[in-house]
């Protein structure tokens, strides 16, 4: 009989622990909207955060709530962004799709103006009289817009410049951001155009960029750096639709204007304005 | 009861030994949690409170149910029973009151479940207060004080990793030692400096 008084006890606790819970579980239940699992399943899940809310859950709780719009997360695909807005019953707006550009070609190409032995990392660098490279605008190198990309989308290059690989880019804006020396930008990708300007346009957009932030005076930029920007004004003047001008000693596109034909980058002489078929070689490690 | 009691049990849980550095309890959310402080910060708070909670339910249940029983050789089966429960119901309880609160909790908590340093404090509550069975005057109260401590040396523990480690995110660290092999041997660094407490007996 002395085996009944442990198995009763044992017996009665888990059912009494066993009721408690489930009239718990029934006494505290929380409703929770269908439409939001679905629309957090439609989310990248990245976690970015770059579209205000706390990761992809915050965001599709503000979607909800009406507080954000799909359009807010910039980084989600066209077809995910119908389906949510068909989930939410909403109406959506087309959006152009950008991608980042790295406004510097300098990279190894710059000398050192001291011997940088702190951490590894873009920001702190800045941090010691702007950092070690002797073009004051130009990317330090340390990759700290590599390690941020949620979309491993970055990849530094053996020159010391980081890569953006536009297949994988989704213009969340944390590169933008992190940089100290604020050389990306979200740059319109041009969809195929079905006009042709100077009769070599293939359909692709050849993404014309100025890969340079020196607002030094052209001479100043030269003596540090063979691939800056010296302010000479031909690339204003080849331009057909003035989309091109040079503002405080830096030539500057805008992209409302700017068609990508490519004119600009046949007149510059310092090879400063690229195009991003230029950059994508350089991951192949031609360029 | 006295405060020296207390002071001897503040010392002994949270440096000499503590739950993770010295008794090795709680390894697998020490290392798995500790990679940033915020969310070691937040791992840490939930412990504190389980452990608190769980010294005043596991108490309760063996002075009132199992030692008048004669059931003492029961008390693990019988604490994992009501821990779990107790977390489960809290995790509900924090669901419905507050769900910014879940977030930033209620992650942890399915963790705490199953985490040896919640049932290891109500073991060692047990083995410290009571005296075949009887309970020492005061227990009660060294036990929930006990509870607290144990939650604060595993804070501590949590902390100073977790600084550790987001200090070493910015450093050059071989592939082959990156994250956890790594994480094991500072792990193992700390525990042998934490060694040195012993020397102070209390």
């Amino acid at each position: 009989m002395e085996i009944l008084i442990p198995i009763l006890t044992l017996g009665v606790l888990g059912v009494v622990f066993g009721i408690g819970l489930a009239v718990a579980s029934k006494r505290l239940s929380v409703q929770v909207d269908p439409r939001l699992e679905k629309v957090h399943g439609l989310l990248p899940g990245a976690n970015c955060g770059a579209c205000g809310g706390a990761g992809c859950f915050g965001f599709a709780e503000s979607l909800l709530s009406g507080k954000l719009s799909i359009d807010a997360c910039r980084v989600n695909s066209e077809e995910a962004r119908e389906e949510i807005a068909r989930v939410l019953g909403k109406k959506l707006e087309k959006k152009v799709k950008k991608i980042a550009v790295l406004h510097c070609n300098g990279g190894k190409r710059v000398k050192d103006r001291f011997v940088y032995e702190g951490i590894e990392d873009c920001v702190a660098a800045n941090l010691i009289l702007g950092g070690q490279k002797e073009c004051v605008y130009g990317c330090l190198g340390f990759g700290t817009c590599a390690r941020v990309c949620p979309f491993g989308a970055i990849k530094m290059s053996g020159e010391g410049l980081p890569v953006v690989d536009a297949s994988k880019c989704r213009a969340c804006n944390k590169c933008v951001l992190v940089c100290p020396k604020k050389l990306f930008e979200l740059v319109p990708v041009y969809p195929v155009r079905d006009y042709d300007v100077t009769g070599r346009f293939d359909g692709v957009s050849n993404g014309v960029y100025v890969a340079c932030s020196s607002h030094d005076m052209g001479k100043d930029t030269k003596a540090v750096c063979p691939v800056g920007c010296i302010a000479c004004r031909l690339c204003e003047k080849a331009c057909p639709f003035d989309a091109i001008h040079v503002i405080d000693n830096l030539a500057v596109i805008d992209y409302n204007k700017c068609t990508s034909c490519g004119e600009c980058v046949k007149v510059c002489p310092m090879k400063t304005i690229i195009t991003r078929m230029h950059t994508d070689k350089r991951t192949d490690g031609h360029g | 009861m006295n405060a020296a009691q207390f002071l001897t049990i503040f010392i002994s849980a949270v440096f000499i030994y503590n739950v993770i550095l010295s008794r090795f309890l709680g390894l697998c959310s020490f290392i798995a949690i500790s990679k940033e402080t915020r969310p070691a910060m937040a791992m840490s708070l939930s412990v504190m409170f389980v452990t608190t909670m769980a010294s005043v339910i596991t108490w309760l249940i063996y002075r009132f149910l199992l030692v008048p029983f004669g059931l003492t050789y029961l008390r693990t089966i019988s604490f994992i029973l009501v821990i779990a429960t107790f977390v489960q119901f809290v995790e509900m309880v924090i669901r419905k009151i507050s769900p910014a609160m879940y977030r930033f909790f209620g992650i942890y908590l399915p963790l705490i479940t199953v985490n040896c340093a919640v049932l290891g404090v109500a073991v060692l509550n047990i083995d410290m207060f009571f005296n075949n069975g009887k309970a020492m005057p005061g227990s009660f109260y060294y036990s929930v004080f006990q509870g607290v401590c144990v939650g604060l040396g595993y804070t501590l523990a949590m902390l100073l990793m977790s600084g550790i480690r987001e200090r070493l995110e910015l450093c050059n660290i071989p592939k082959a030692v990156k994250d956890f092999p790594l994480a094991f041997i500072i792990a193992s660094i700390m525990s042998l400096s934490f060694m040195g407490f012993n020397g102070f007996k209390f």
